[in-house]
């Protein structure tokens, strides 16, 4: 078969981004600074319910600053709600400053609950934004609810509402707070919607369904139509001129020949070549800086005709890339077997599931992500592994991810006999385990002998009980021979056991090792590119949601061939992103996206950085088990309330443990405590917090990322650069060359001889071949020195030389500091939204794309653009492509000895 | 029983494998009982990742009594069943990554037009090769196993396995200790399988018709895995007596307990458990993955974690060339001494070390520009005969690392006319 080595490959992969997209248009357009920049906060395709009576609690959804504290209650009574509110304490003439946000415009009644005590103070209320004013006095000798304030009919705006309470004085019989001043407490303020709400619309997907028509040749972008395109010998003097000199196959150091295709009629047969010239060019990668340069003129006219012949290759060859079939890796075996047989929760505790709710949070009925989750970390936390849920099941070996991609991919999941011994023992060791039989659903229903004596009766009842299973399990219409098989087998085992209960367990046991289940196998397309069947359509869409099996109401559609159709098919998507069992795009999409695994080896040094270690016993735990919880809250956050991706970016709130807060937000986290017991290392609350500062918000910036993207006594902002480049843009680097010059270990040592890391490493690339490379990739990394090997903000380095984030993003737009690189991604959203697109579809595809999904692609970004990121279009969209509902015929393979 | 027996019984409860009897004796009543007078022949590999510092590696003078350099000290107490070869060297190959393809390539040579799906030359490797005829008459084909110690996945399947059965199928290593004695010695993990294996059998062949070319292809994974098991199951079963009679028990401590040296030592016992007792006669042993750029204690020898892949990188600087010098070294010790209990095991004709080629060595001879030329390579043991130990033989600069493993296959009673690149056979290894 064909194939690319992984140099080109990943070139070719990283270049993804730069057809249509952007990169064709040579330059991207500064954003506009008198167009105000949209604020992704705005979208969300999920209200919570009852949004229209929504109530925001003083100790978990106002800002919290300056002397402000959240007290707990119950002390006092029972009558708090949430049993808390929020302190604060000052002199006279001093204001309680907060905020809370409004999801929605819209005119509502506002009622606010204040907390009254003998040393609390008058205040004058003040909503700056809606003119509303009040002044109240909270003196009562006992510690009680005050009277509840009411205002009718206020018109609020979405976003962010400032609230203020000056202190203006006392009652006379109040005493003093501390001797200073006067107290006060904010229990909860409350708004019920006025006007109805406008109609949640649903928005139908793409009305143009993209069908095996082919879809037209791709129309060039706008400014590149005036541009003629060029001759063959135009093109070649042209490379021979710019390009020849080191791609001429000689030069060992490029590996990239040009001089073996410098005929258009041999790029025609490269479009994966042509696809990396077009992009360095567009990229202003190449010409390297230092070397001579073509004019502009020559640059675009280049360009165009590259872009003119890969749309003509894409028009003539409409193929979809051949998928390998796969077998389910063990996240998913998990969830298939679960499923299947209705097991109370998992069959295993599997490290990769990283968050353990200890009261199930994730429910998207509900349209909100709750603001206090009780949560541990499976992957790094104390104990949470090795306890085995059903005694005597241990899972196989962890699947790991393929280069650049997911670990859902043929190539990289292999049986091996190693492999189906495990497989044969964990079918066995599940539906024998003690306690199998109150976890199961089907206990009754599967497993419990009819009652009665008649042998025919009976096997009617066990034929019909395996038919069904076996649908489920396999995903095929289940015919007369693959049934009489199982069922001559379940009489079999009956035999020998004498025990029907038995019997039927050990016919489970042996669908649960069947390549029927552990395949997801696809028939051999008929024509080049075939639709699929609705069991398979089916399978690949609840393997892309849940990472699991169809349950029966998708296998009814698939069944009666109804999901062909493309509102069924959406139908479905959209009420199975309302099963809790998407949680899957969480802990297994998001997880490997964002390469938080990484963060289970980082070791920050521990005499450096001792507040990441925290002794427990004899062992040592990391506070990585708190950080890697983070981003994946938020990304759950988006699905449950359908927000935009592009908070992923930036963002105005977070999910944090106290003690992730204090990591940010202390200059010593932890100050009080020892190295014993320093954090919490088995289950944390997590809050969601309101965030203000913009250095903190979103998931680049997270200390999960920052940490894992550092080495033990520094930073390391290549690593760094590459995963924005790779996570974010998906223009992964290319692997390094063989020759890597090293760098100090470590920053004082580099800092000691006067020099910044960024000095030591530009001092490094003085080799043009490097150059190249490192100025599109370092400076992603750059713009995170602020943040240090552990993700904590600084202003300097610590021997006090300055920092300098400033830099350019894909040599294009420029920025200073991190809040420009957020700022230029806000600005240029198709970047971020592109590049997520593809992560999500190759995941959902469990394959690499190639140059023939970028017509689908565009389809798909050019949706979620118009819907501003929202989340379900992304997924929706996807479903919808040709790329996920056709598959093509495999190319036939040459046999190896 | 003789002093030597117990010594060897307490160095095995000394990292956790501990056995109820003698296996000697236990050897002895099976090999009685066999047809075959002669003692099986075993292949093993000790796999270094990332290279070796090469300056403090090389040997300058060949024949028996060449000075051994700085790194290869560990071996005097055994030099005499030393075989060190210089300038072999693997085919590079452009444009994969050079870890990667230190490890997929390293036992096949593989070409670098034999692109798998994922980029690297993938092919059947040496040991599976010799597995295909050894493999008839043991109960298990092959063993893999590597010390792998991280419990992320920052790395491919690529940089974790150095056995692959061909193109694109891996011959996935086990990391797990307690995982590797019970699939070796705990009869119920066999038990009751077989009928379960002719009626997945039988779902397989449902498939396979429904599938393109390359499906079933990979289907083949899954049929020939069903074949092997089965061959698997029935020879275990007709070991059992000698199993039960030698009544081994698993490793106490779990492996993520373990030292470093531990974790090697007791990998390296289970190997050496299943050569003596003929559970199979090819076993490779991975000491770690390549590249991975995760930190790693090893305890003893190091205060911090190490990084042994970015030191690689680093080693022109004195101080980081030699601390990675030391890091060698540790990897040496640690194969003398299983050299060192393969040679405590007694045969009928010798010992364990007699009848076993040991081989150590590593995908890339230096990991700082990830070279290829000059690989470290050191054989342990006679192979019954076909090895000539005791000395150091330089070839040829050029000289394809192939021609070992087509010797190697030799010695194993394997005809192998050629593999990979190889020219020819390296003349200090036969038929002997």
């Amino acid at each position: 078969m064909k194939t690319i080595p992984t140099r080109l490959r990943l070139f070719f992969f990283c270049s993804l981004i730069g057809f249509t997209g952007w990169a064709g248009q040579h330059v991207l357009r500064a954003a506009d600074p008198s167009v105000e920049r949209f604020d992704y906060h705005k979208i969300r395709g999920r209200q919570a319910v009852g949004s229209e009576q929504r109530r925001h609690e003083g100790e978990l959804d106002f800002a919290i600053s300056g002397t402000s504290r959240v007290q707990g209650m119950s002390p006092f009574g029972q009558q708090w709600s949430n049993g808390a509110h929020l302190l604060w304490d000052g002199a006279v003439g001093q204001s309680m400053e907060s905020s809370f946000e409004v999801d929605e415009d819209g005119t509502y009644d506002i009622s606010i609950q204040l907390t009254v005590a003998g040393d609390y103070g008058k205040f004058h209320l003040t909503m700056p934004e809606s003119s509303l004013s009040r002044d109240v006095d909270l003196y009562d000798p006992r510690v009680e609810l005050a009277p509840l304030l009411e205002f009718k009919n206020v018109r609020l705006k979405s976003g962010t509402q400032p609230i203020r309470f000056k202190l203006i004085g006392a009652n006379a019989k109040a005493r003093k707070f501390n001797n200073r001043g006067y107290l006060m407490g904010l229990d909860f303020l409350q708004l019920v919607r006025k006007d109805p709400p406008p109609d949640s619309v649903t928005k139908t997907v793409s009305k143009e369904i993209d069908n095996a028509v082919p879809p037209p040749a791709k129309s060039f972008p706008a400014d590149n139509t005036d541009t003629e395109q060029l001759s063959s010998s135009e093109v070649s003097k042209l490379t021979t001129e710019y390009c020849i000199d080191c791609h001429d196959g000689e030069n060992k150091e490029t590996e990239f020949d040009i001089g073996k295709v410098n005929e258009l009629q041999a790029w025609h047969a490269s479009p994966d070549v042509l696809r990396l010239m077009r992009d360095a060019l567009s990229d202003h990668e190449m010409p390297p800086k230092d070397a001579k340069q073509p004019t502009e003129v020559q640059r675009t006219a280049l360009i165009a005709t590259m872009e003119f012949m890969i749309s003509e290759y894409l028009r003539q060859n409409q193929t979809i890339p051949a998928t390998v079939m796969r077998r389910m890796n063990r996240y998913e075996y998990n969830n298939a077997v679960r499923d299947l047989l209705q097991l109370r929760g998992d069959i295993y505790p599997l490290p990769e599931k990283t968050i353990r709710a200890f009261d199930p949070y994730f429910s998207p009925s509900t349209g909100q992500s709750p603001r206090v989750m009780l949560i541990g970390n499976r992957t790094l936390g104390k104990n949470q592994v090795e306890r085995q849920i059903l005694t005597g099941v241990s899972p196989f070996a962890i699947d790991l991810q393929a280069e650049g991609g997911f670990n859902n991919r043929g190539a990289e999941l292999g049986v091996s006999p190693i492999f189906l011994e495990s497989l044969l023992r964990l079918g066995r060791s599940i539906v024998h385990s003690p306690e199998f039989d109150g976890y199961c659903g089907l206990t009754g229903s599967l497993f419990s002998a009819p009652n009665t004596d008649n042998k025919e009766v009976i096997s009617d009842v066990v034929r019909k009980r395996l038919k069904n299973l076996l649908e489920q399990a396999f995903r095929i219409p289940v015919d007369a021979p693959m049934l009489n098989r199982y069922h001559h087998y379940f009489a079999q085992r009956l035999q020998e056991t004498d025990s029907f209960r038995h019997a039927m367990k050990d016919t489970i046991a042996a669908i649960l090792a069947s390549p029927g289940f552990v395949y997801l196998a696809e028939s051999s397309a008929t024509a080049d590119t075939a639709l699929l069947n609705g069991y398979e359509l089916a399978t690949r869409l609840s393997f892309f949601l849940w990472s699991s099996i169809p349950d029966e109401e998708l296998l009814s559609v698939a069944r009666d061939g109804s999901l062909a159709n493309p509102e069924v098919l959406d139908e479905q998507t959209r009420r199975m992103l309302r099963d809790p069992k998407c949680h899957a795009l969480t802990q297994n999409f998001a997880r490997q996206w964002l390469r938080l695994d990484q963060l289970v080896t980082a070791v920050p040094d521990f005499d450096r950085f001792p507040e990441y270690y925290s002794r427990i016993g004899c062992e040592q735990w990391k506070f990585g088990l708190q950080m890697m919880i983070e981003p994946l809250l938020l990304f759950d956050s988006i699905i449950l309330e359908d927000r935009s991706i592009m908070l992923l970016i930036d963002c105005n709130y977070s999910y944090r443990s106290d003690e992730l807060q204090s990591w940010y937000g202390d200059e010593t986290p932890f100050a009080n405590s020892k190295n014993r017991n320093r954090f919490n290392t088995h289950r944390q609350q997590y809050l969601k917090r309101r965030l203000t500062d913009r250095r903190q918000g979103g998931v680049i910036t997270s200390a999960a990322t920052m940490t894992m993207t550092s080495s033990p006594l520094r930073t390391n902002p290549i690593t760094r650069g590459a995963w924005v480049a790779t996570v974010i843009l998906n223009r992964p680097p290319p692997p390094p060359p063989d020759i890597v010059p090293p760098i100090e270990a470590d920053d004082r040592v580099i800092e000691s001889g006067g020099l910044t890391l960024r000095q030591r490493l530009v001092q490094h690339q003085d080799s043009p071949t490097c150059a190249a490379c490192h100025s599109r990739i370092d400076p992603l990394g750059f713009v995170l020195e602020n943040y240090d090997a552990v993700g904590r903000w600084r202003n300097e380095y610590n021997s006090g030389l300055k920092i300098d984030s400033s830099g350019e993003l894909l040599g294009k737009l420029q920025f200073k500091n991190v809040i420009d690189l957020k700022d230029a991604l806000l600005d240029h959203p198709e970047l971020f939204m592109r590049a997520f697109s593809e992560h999500m579809l190759s995941y959902a595809l469990g394959r690499e794309l190639a140059l023939s999904d970028e017509p689908g692609l565009e389809k798909i970004v050019s949706s979620v653009m118009t819907d501003r990121g929202q989340f379900t279009t992304v997924v929706r969209e996807i479903v919808q492509s040709r790329a996920f509902r056709y598959h093509a015929k495999a190319p036939t393979i040459k046999e190896t000895p | 029983m003789s002093v030597r027996k117990l010594s060897r019984r307490s160095a095995l409860r000394g990292v956790g494998v501990t056995m109820a009897l003698p296996l000697l004796e236990v050897m002895n009543n099976r090999l009685a009982t066999a047809a075959e007078a002669s003692v099986p022949r075993r292949l093993a590999f000790f796999y270094i990742p990332n290279g070796v510092v090469q300056s403090a590696w090389n040997l300058s003078e060949v024949g028996k009594n060449y000075t051994l350099s700085q790194t290869l000290q560990p071996i005097e107490s055994v030099r005499e069943h030393i075989l060190a070869l210089s300038n072999l060297d693997r085919i590079k190959v452009a444009g994969t990554d050079g870890h990667a393809q230190a490890s997929t390539c390293w036992l096949s040579s593989a070409a670098p037009d034999e692109l798998s799906p994922a980029g690297y030359p993938l092919k059947r490797t040496i040991d599976q090769i010799i597995a295909d005829q050894t493999g008839h008459e043991t109960s298990f084909r092959s063993l893999e196993l590597s010390c792998n110690p991280y419990e992320d996945n920052r790395e491919s399947i690529y940089f974790d396995n150095i056995s692959w059965f061909g193109h694109g199928h891996v011959a996935r290593s086990l990391r797990n200790p307690a995982e590797v004695f019970n699939r070796l010695f705990r009869i119920d993990e066999h038990a009751n399988s077989s009928s379960v294996l002719d009626l997945v059998m039988e779902d397989a062949k449902d498939l396979q018709p429904r599938l393109s070319m390359l499906d079933r292809h990979k289907l083949d994974e899954y049929t020939d895995s069903v074949r092997t098991v089965e061959k698997q199951i029935s020879r275990v079963k007709s070991r059992q007596a000698d199993i039960t009679k030698l009544n081994p028990q698993s490793p106490v401590k779990p492996w993520q307990a373990m030292r470093r040296d531990e974790f090697i030592q007791v990998m390296g016992d289970l190997m050496i458990l299943a050569l003596q007792t003929d559970l199979t006669r090819v076993a490779t042993l991975m000491t770690g993955p390549e590249r991975w750029g995760s930190p790693l204690n090893v305890e003893g020898w190091f205060e911090k974690p190490i990084q042994h892949h970015s030191w690689t990188h680093g080693q022109h600087n004195d101080n980081i060339r030699k601390q990675l010098e030391r890091l060698d070294l540790f990897h040496i010790e640690q194969f003398v001494q299983l050299v060192k209990k393969m040679q405590a095991v007694k045969e009928n004709n010798g010992t364990l070390l007699d009848n076993t080629a040991f081989m150590l060595g590593s995908g890339l001879s230096s990991g700082e520009h990830h070279v290829c030329n000059n690989l470290p390579t050191i054989i342990a043991g006679r192979c019954g005969g076909a090895i000539q130990t005791g000395q150091h033989v330089r070839y040829r600069e050029g000289t394809p690392i192939a021609n070992l493993w087509s010797s190697l296959a030799q010695a194993m009673g394997v005809n192998l006319d050629r593999i990979g690149d190889s020219t020819g056979s390296i003349s200090e290894i036969g038929v002997g």
